[in-house]
């Protein structure tokens, strides 16, 4: 049963006095998926989130064509941030985006904007900073925060809000590689069990590889691949300029399969690989 | 018990004042139990700092005065008023959160939000900014730029951190003002939090104030 | 020559963040300081820059105690770039930019004109000499940082975090670069990362720091074996080395690792 979250048409997008940034974008991304969106720099990725969120081309102007659909309803003419506590946002640039003095108060902030009882909001604040690993921190100064922690907090503050569907644009940017695979644990788990939709913008494939069910490939402002993301990862490959987008795991899958002509299992780990090689070329014989 | 930021900055915006309205010897006395309270809520050495510039800065004025042909008593009143007036202002931040004097603005003295929310947002970016131009500072370092001694090199090296901080400043105030309005920023902001509702100390502060600001005229009674 | 001796250091009023750190660095070497976040690296890169200064210990240059320096009068041996492009930006033209150090030393506009010349070159900047350098791209805007530390000739170069945020492509053309400053120019390179991977293919030698404690120093090839439990401090083992070390196949990219497969499946039949 096809129940779309997030519907692109025949999109196009250009900031005023910018080029079109975003060309011909049909997408479709359904409820309870876990999709990530890659590819080069300056391919379009983050103004692709925007337009997820209803921010463009409400908030900044600019030159469109074509409908964006979030959660069954045009976003055009919704007010933003209607749109935000259903559609969660969270931009790669964190540190703009927290506009509160303490922690506390930055978690709390939407939903007292949008009447939460305080008690209400009180809970949620606290049961949101401790999922993302700052437990008691609600009185803390912005200044008393490193940059991944203010990264966390940036989710925390997300998350409260509950949303249906979870945008991140590279979310784990200021986080060194162990605290990058705890937040994605995080939000792997918080999506299983809110059985929400997540769509996660990153450059590192490596580190969502386990999570992922669908791949977006953006190059230039139009989608190269699209789908499942075993599929997906198979149209890129036919790519050689943007094989370096998918993980090494499938890089590796794929040139293997290309040498020997043979298809290979779809690996979420180094242990799916290991065992696959050892057994098909056990002891050095070709199985 | 505390009082409220309404009854505080009423109380600045009194002091502002009596420095025209009170004698001369009142304004120092003033002066004198500011500064005694600035200490006690915040000894930290920031806070010296800060009326360390003062100090300066009323100094400087003093001078501009004298050099301008005011008399040494009237310089000095001059002098001395400004800085009861400023270390009022400092008062008022160092026993205060500024989110409640925001929520007080609003409130009480109908100030739109979006100016309100100005102070905090200037509070929450001041660190962030400091720590930017010190990087600023430290890269001009290490490309050569020595201000070893000269106080005025120092000076001029600050300045370079200027425009890299300004454009910083506008790139992030505009990502802010969307963040803001993806959080449904407005006029429920300051609706929706817990009211500032004025305690027995608060009335008994603003009595004492209003009788105060009333001394040139019952003090010409006796 | 950089070299740490029983390094300890806390910030004003702070807890100790580095503990009893002692290591030399030689000339011509490409090494990686790696290390969770808060572990030091940073701090330990800014001691060596004369930045901060150690509560104990020494750190020498080329075998002077730089207690008493700042970090100008270490800018024409090692150059520090840092993580943020944007805060580093001082002058209105990239030629501008680059010459900022010369001129602060006062050369001769003969011999400003030629190291900046190089170090564009070096950089492939060259094209770009009269750009705004708040209107170049991401990267561009990395290479810049460099090459403005590199227009004073340094013989060591520290970088932080070099190529955070940038894609795999950007990230590949950065490295050959350096890779290039250290293989022709002979220059030091000391590369503060998060980036396993980067520090796998380009890096003989790693510092790893966990809590303020140097816990590895040796070679690139050793730490990432596959079978050193990096974990525990907080690194991450590259894809190919765990897969290396579980099959046998050292490799530093994909296609080579799919070759020695496709070799090794041929041998054994």
């Amino acid at each position: 049963m096809s129940n779309p979250v997030i519907k692109f048409t025949n999109f196009y997008y250009g900031y005023l006095n910018s080029d079109l940034i975003l060309q011909d974008i049909n997408l479709t991304v359904e409820q309870g998926s876990f999709t990530v969106i890659a590819g080069p720099s300056g391919a379009g990725k983050t103004t692709m989130c925007k337009a997820m969120a209803g921010i463009v081309p409400a908030y900044y102007g600019g030159r469109y064509a074509g409908t964006v659909e979030a959660l069954g309803e045009d976003v055009k003419g919704k007010k933003v941030s209607d749109l935000a506590m259903r559609v969660g946002i969270m931009l790669d640039d964190y540190e703009s985006q927290l506009v509160s003095l303490t922690a506390g108060e930055e978690v709390a902030f939407s939903l007292l904007n949008h009447g939460f009882a305080p008690s209400e909001v009180e809970a949620r604040t606290q049961k949101a900073l401790s999922d993302v690993g700052l437990p008691g921190r609600e009185n803390y100064q912005l200044d008393e925060l490193s940059g991944g922690q203010r990264q966390r907090l940036l989710l925390a503050s997300v998350l409260a809000i509950h949303p249906e569907v979870l945008i991140l644009d590279e979310p784990v940017s200021a986080l060194d590689p162990d605290g990058a695979k705890s937040l994605y644990e995080l939000i792997h788990k918080i999506y299983k069990e809110h059985n929400m939709t997540v769509i996660i913008v990153e450059h590192d494939l490596n580190s969502v590889l386990q999570y992922a069910t669908d791949l977006v490939i953006l190059d230039k402002g139009k989608i190269v691949a699209k789908g499942p993301f075993a599929q997906a990862a198979k149209i890129t490959y036919g790519y050689p300029n943007l094989r370096e987008n998918l993980p090494e795991l499938w890089q590796i899958k794929f040139n293997l399969e290309e040498r020997f002509g043979i298809t290979l299992g779809e690996w979420r780990q180094e242990a799916d690989a290991v065992s696959e090689l050892t057994e098909k070329f056990k002891g050095g014989q070709r199985s | 018990m505390r009082i409220t930021a309404f009854t505080q900055l009423i109380l600045v915006l009194a002091v502002t004042a009596w420095v025209f309205l009170l004698p001369v010897p009142m304004v120092a006395t003033i002066l004198a139990l500011e500064l005694v309270l600035l200490l006690y809520i915040k000894h930290d050495r920031m806070t010296m700092a800060a009326i360390g510039a003062l100090t300066v800065f009323t100094g400087m004025m003093i001078v501009l005065q004298l050099l301008f042909g005011s008399s040494l008593y009237v310089s000095l009143t001059g002098g001395l008023r400004m800085f009861v007036m400023t270390t009022a202002f400092l008062c008022l931040l160092a026993a205060t959160k500024i989110q409640d004097i925001a929520q007080a603005l609003v409130e009480k003295f109908h100030l739109p939000c979006e100016y309100a929310f100005m102070l905090t947002t200037a509070l929450r970016f001041v660190p962030d900014f400091l720590t930017d131009s010190q990087t600023t500072l430290d890269a001009q370092s290490c490309r050569g730029y020595s201000n070893r001694g000269n106080v005025l090199k120092r000076l001029y090296s600050y300045l370079a951190v200027v425009k890299p901080l300004v454009m910083r400043a506008v790139a992030k105030s505009d990502t802010l003002a969307l963040s803001m309005e993806l959080k449904g920023f407005g006029a429920n902001t300051y609706k929706n939090m817990a009211p500032q509702s004025l305690g027995l100390l608060d009335y008994v502060v603003l009595m004492l104030i209003v009788l105060m600001s009333c001394y040139p005229w019952w003090h010409k009674m006796f | 020559m950089i070299e740490a001796q029983a390094v300890n250091f806390a910030y004003r009023r702070g807890e100790p963040v580095i503990f009893d750190i002692s290591c030399t660095i030689q000339d011509g070497e490409f090494v990686a300081l790696l290390g969770h976040n808060g572990s030091g690296k940073t701090t330990l890169s800014r001691l060596f820059m004369a930045l901060d200064h150690p509560r104990s210990g020494q750190v020498l240059v080329d075998g002077n105690d730089i207690a008493k320096l700042e970090p100008a009068d270490l800018s024409v041996k090692v150059g520090y770039v840092f993580q943020n492009p944007d805060l580093q930006i001082l002058e209105d033209t990239v030629f501008d930019e680059v010459a900022y150090g010369l001129k602060c030393k006062k050369m001769t506009e003969g011999i400003i004109k030629k190291q900046v010349a190089d170090a564009l070159t070096a950089m492939g900047l060259e094209d770009l000499v009269d750009a705004y350098p708040r209107a170049l791209s991401f990267g561009q805007k990395r290479r810049l940082g460099v090459a403005a530390a590199l227009a004073l000739q340094p013989r060591t170069l520290i970088l932080d975090e070099i190529t955070n945020g940038q894609d795999e492509q950007e990230k590949e053309d950065m490295m050959a670069y350096l890779r290039k400053l250290n293989e022709e120019k002979k220059i030091t390179i000391i590369l503060i990362t998060h980036d396993m991977n980067i520090a796998r293919k380009f890096t003989k030698r790693v510092l790893v720091l966990n809590d303020g404690n140097l816990v590895f120093d040796g070679a690139t090839h050793d730490l990432f074996d596959g079978k050193n439990n990096i974990e525990q401090w907080g690194l991450k083992q590259p894809v190919l080395s765990k897969l290396g070390a579980q099959l046998g196949l050292e490799a530093l990219t994909p296609e080579e690792f799919c070759q020695k497969v496709e070799l090794k499946a041929g041998d054994s039949k």
